[in-house]
């Protein structure tokens, strides 16, 4: 086991590797100039080269690339192009709003999820069934930004119960104010995580109910009840591991949509503004971290696959 | 069959939950109108203490520091919280922490008089010592300002000496009827604050900025607010408000509707979206000029050299409707004064009495036959998702049609728009819808129409403009400079150098509770000039 670990973490340096050339390499083949996110019509041309070569954007790529590489390894993440504050700073900064809210909406996605995939299932066809591949579809195939601005209208110009936007208050420092700044934002990226988690543990549910081991417990006089939820829920939760261990990067990488419908000050907006302003140093940042995050994530899966199920464990 | 029931039903339950939600919204909007009028009619028209604004903006701000700020964000931020010298509106000086500028009688030497007992946020006294540190900063190359080479003229740096406490003079190399303009733009920085710093741009001092303004620095959470306090020492006097807040809203509808529950106060409004907010009846709506001209530029040296002849270009101009382009993209005549001049009218010697190019199809069709041309075919690009731009496209496509000239529309992402547009090498399109504010000095146009400048993406050419361009910037006499200056609007204009559209105004939706919108200046980009007027009703 040990062994396997330190196998699948050096794995990690050639892939994050990989990742970095990838996403410069599409940084820098988009069109566009970092340098024109602060011109303004009325700059000296030499104000804009001096720039341009102060922020070392006047050598080739490859350069740019290695300089990047080398402050990596001596673990600076650099300065934005933009606002010259240090990446790590503003990723760290910012980290806690995106991970607390894809927290949360992760696992009342899986809360929610588990019961609504086995009975779905359960009742492959009948009504229960449709009814749910009904809400599931709909999370599927509704954008989320709409989605959003619908429970805006409801909840906040209508019902006034909740804020529309931001993480606080102004001014306000108290837990409560977050949660409810937190609750629409957080309903609609569960929303949409577990509409795909229910189509899995739908599946999941329907292949395990085939199994010899089902027939024995009716045959030892089990309820239907008793099965679905001792035994079969069991097996049900393997591959909703896969799934959280995949989900580990969206806890870092946030949701840029529904962030910046919200005003969340997370990860996703941040990367967003990036974008927009050709930032790589930002853009770079944020790739690699969601990268890391995205293989500890599976590493951690399969880990727990071992404890979770110990046939896995004795094939290996 | 059995599965198109699900999309069915979704589609029905989608139909309900939309209709049920604009129906109710009316519903609410009457609530809201019920809810605010009391305290209107109580409303006091003179200014009172107290309360809080809270201003929407679009994203954080990138640099609290004025000589650095160059975003529209922290530019608005800046203006509350560092003090400005003086300001320009209407060719008149308001003046800030000057008391007078005066220029000496060769107009070589400014003397720059500050009021006395000015102070910074932290108590320190504000004197010509900062004023002298600010203006250095920002021609040390190491400091990288952008805003160096305002202070250059002819190659050489304009000097700024300490006279006593309160004065400084500025010695010009050489005269620069412009320099007043350049000085509009110089907010100082504390000097016991920044000095002795490396790099100032990336000092962490910049997050819990010192200024000069009528507010102080209290709060930023990143990517969510920065709040500002009343600084009761402020010169002009305690402003009213307790706090300014500039709320991050990224997301525009999400914004409005925030907007509309109160949960920000002011922000800009996009022309479409004005008839939702002015129907609440909670808002004043305030179109002001923002000092830019939208225009419909030639590409001269395209690889089909189509628009080289100047025939060609009249030609294009006589063929469009300028009232009716104003109307299409900007939905009203109220959000574009026609433009006829490529200086705007809050510049120096605006002069709007140019050729105009009324709507004339017969003489758009005689100049294209003169000059020769039939079947033109012209390249239109067009950044996709700007609204202004797809529908000016969109009317400019069908209006020369009629004239038989084919536009192709070629559209692109932003960020490939902008590279396409700046590059004064890109050579495979000819017509562009653009924008710009070059500010009230005119010799600022000079990098948009002197032969090789670097923003002349016309690619415009004419010996005789570039000297009158030259003429202008070293000319202290303003009834010669102003000649030179008329001169070269008629020039431009004739010689169709591009097809000027509007004068686009700011929309700004601020909440009936606040006054004093007068005394505070509607300004373009900060949108408030002095926000320690403002009050809560």
């Amino acid at each position: 086991m040990r062994q396997l670990i330190a196998r699948r973490l050096l794995q990690t340096i050639p892939l994050l590797l990989f990742v970095s050339i990838a996403c410069f390499a599409l940084i820098k083949l988009a069109p566009g100039d970092p340098v024109l996110s602060f011109v303004t019509p009325n700059m000296h041309p030499e104000d804009i080269e001096r720039i341009r070569h102060n922020l070392g954007l006047d050598k080739p790529a490859y350069i740019q690339y290695l300089l990047w590489l080398k402050e990596l390894f001596q673990g600076n993440l650099g300065y934005s192009l933009i606002n010259h504050q240090p990446v790590m700073d503003q990723i760290l900064d910012r980290l806690p709003a995106t991970a607390g809210l894809m927290g949360c909406a992760i696992a009342l996605a899986v809360l929610i999820a588990i019961p609504l995939g086995l009975t779905a299932g359960a009742n492959r066809n009948r009504w229960q069934d449709k009814i749910i591949n009904l809400i599931s579809y709909i999370g599927i195939s509704v954008p989320l930004f709409y989605l959003a601005i619908l429970l805006i209208y409801l909840f906040a110009i209508e019902l006034h119960w909740l804020p529309i936007m931001g993480m606080r208050t102004i001014g306000v420092e108290s837990p409560w104010d977050v949660i409810k700044h937190g609750i629409l934002p957080c309903s609609v990226l569960a929303f949409g995580f577990l509409s795909v988690y229910v189509r899995y543990i739908r599946s999941s549910t329907i292949g395990q109910l085939n199994e010899d081991y089902v027939q024995i417990q009716y045959a030892f006089g089990a309820t239907r009840r008793q099965v679905l939820f001792r035994h079969v829920m069991k097996h049900v939760l393997l591959p909703v591991i896969t799934l959280l261990g995949m989900s580990m990067a969206d806890l870092v990488t946030g949701a840029i949509v529904t962030e910046t419908v919200f005003s969340w000050p997370g990860i996703g907006s941040l990367g967003m503004t990036a974008v927009k302003g050709m930032d790589y140093p930002v853009i770079m940042g944020i790739t690699l971290f969601s990268a890391l995050f995205l293989i500890l994530g599976n590493l951690l899966a399969d880990i727990l696959y071992g404890f979770a199920d110990p046939r896995i464990k004795s094939t290996r | 069959m059995r599965k198109s029931i699900p999309a069915l039903l979704t589609l029905i339950i989608l139909a309900v939950v939309i209709s049920a939600c604009s129906g109710n919204n009316n519903g609410n909007t009457a609530g809201n109108n019920s809810e605010a009028s009391p305290s209107n009619t109580a409303a006091a028209d003179q200014a009172k203490d107290g309360g809080n604004l809270i201003l929407g903006v679009q994203a954080d701000p990138v640099i609290l520091n004025p000589i650095y700020a160059g975003d529209r964000v922290s530019l608005t931020i800046d203006q509350a919280l560092y003090a400005p010298l003086f300001q320009v509106n209407n060719g008149k000086k308001t003046f800030y922490l000057a008391d007078s500028l005066e220029p000496s009688a060769d107009n070589l030497t400014y003397t720059l008089k500050l009021k006395s007992g000015l102070t910074w946020h932290d108590g320190q006294p504000l004197t010509a010592d900062d004023v002298v540190f600010t203006f250095d900063s920002i021609l040390d190359e190491k400091q990288n300002s952008f805003f160096r080479e305002n202070l250059i003229i002819g190659g050489k740096p304009i000097q700024a000496v300490k006279v006593d406490d309160t004065t400084v003079e500025f010695k010009l190399p050489q005269v620069n009827p412009a320099f007043e303009a350049t000085l509009v733009q110089l907010t100082p920085i504390p000097k016991h604050i920044f000095e002795g710093e490396a790099n100032i741009e990336k000092s962490t001092k910049n997050n819990t900025p010192v200024g000069s303004g009528a507010f102080k620095f209290k709060e930023y959470k990143t990517g969510e607010y920065v709040t500002l306090e009343r600084f009761d020492n402020y010169f002009a006097g305690k402003p009213h408000l307790d706090s300014i807040t500039y709320r991050v809203a990224k997301d525009a509808n999400a914004a409005n509707l925030a907007l509309q529950n109160g949960e920000i106060n002011v922000k800009y409004l996009d022309p479409q979206d004005v008839s939702t907010i002015e129907s609440t009846g909670n808002f004043d709506i305030q179109a002001y000029s923002e000092g830019r001209l939208a225009y419909l530029l030639f590409n001269e040296d395209s690889d089909t050299g189509a628009l080289k002849k100047k025939e060609v270009r009249q030609a294009i101009s006589y063929a469009l409707n300028r009232e009716e382009l104003i109307q299409t993209v900007y939905g009203s005549s109220d959000y574009a004064d026609p433009a006829k001049s490529f200086v705007t009218p809050d510049g120096l010697f605006h002069h709007n009495d140019v050729t105009s190019y009324d709507n004339d199809v017969d003489k758009a069709k005689e100049l294209l036959a003169s000059a020769g041309e039939s079947n033109l075919k012209l390249r239109f690009i067009v950044s996709s998702g700007n609204k202004a731009q797809e529908a000016a496209a969109l009317y400019i496509q069908q209006k020369l049609k009629a004239v038989g000239i084919t536009v192709e529309l070629q559209s692109m992402d932003a960020s490939a728009y902008g590279q396409k547009f700046t590059d004064l090498k890109s050579k495979d399109y000819e017509l562009s819808y653009a924008g710009y504010i070059m500010g009230y000095d005119p010799d600022a146009y000079r990098i948009l129409y002197t032969t090789g400048a670097n923003s002349n993406y016309a690619r415009y050419s004419n010996p005789e403009v570039d000297k009158l361009f030259d003429q202008g910037a070293g000319e202290a006499d303003a009834t010669k400079r102003g000649e030179a200056y008329q001169q070269l609007q008629k020039i431009i204009a004739d010689d169709a150098v591009i097809y000027p559209v509007g004068y686009t105004k700011t929309i700004v939706a601020i909440d009936k509770r606040y006054g004093g919108l007068e005394e505070a200046v509607l300004k373009p980009v900060v949108i408030f000039e002095d926000p320690s007027k403002l009050y809560m009703k």
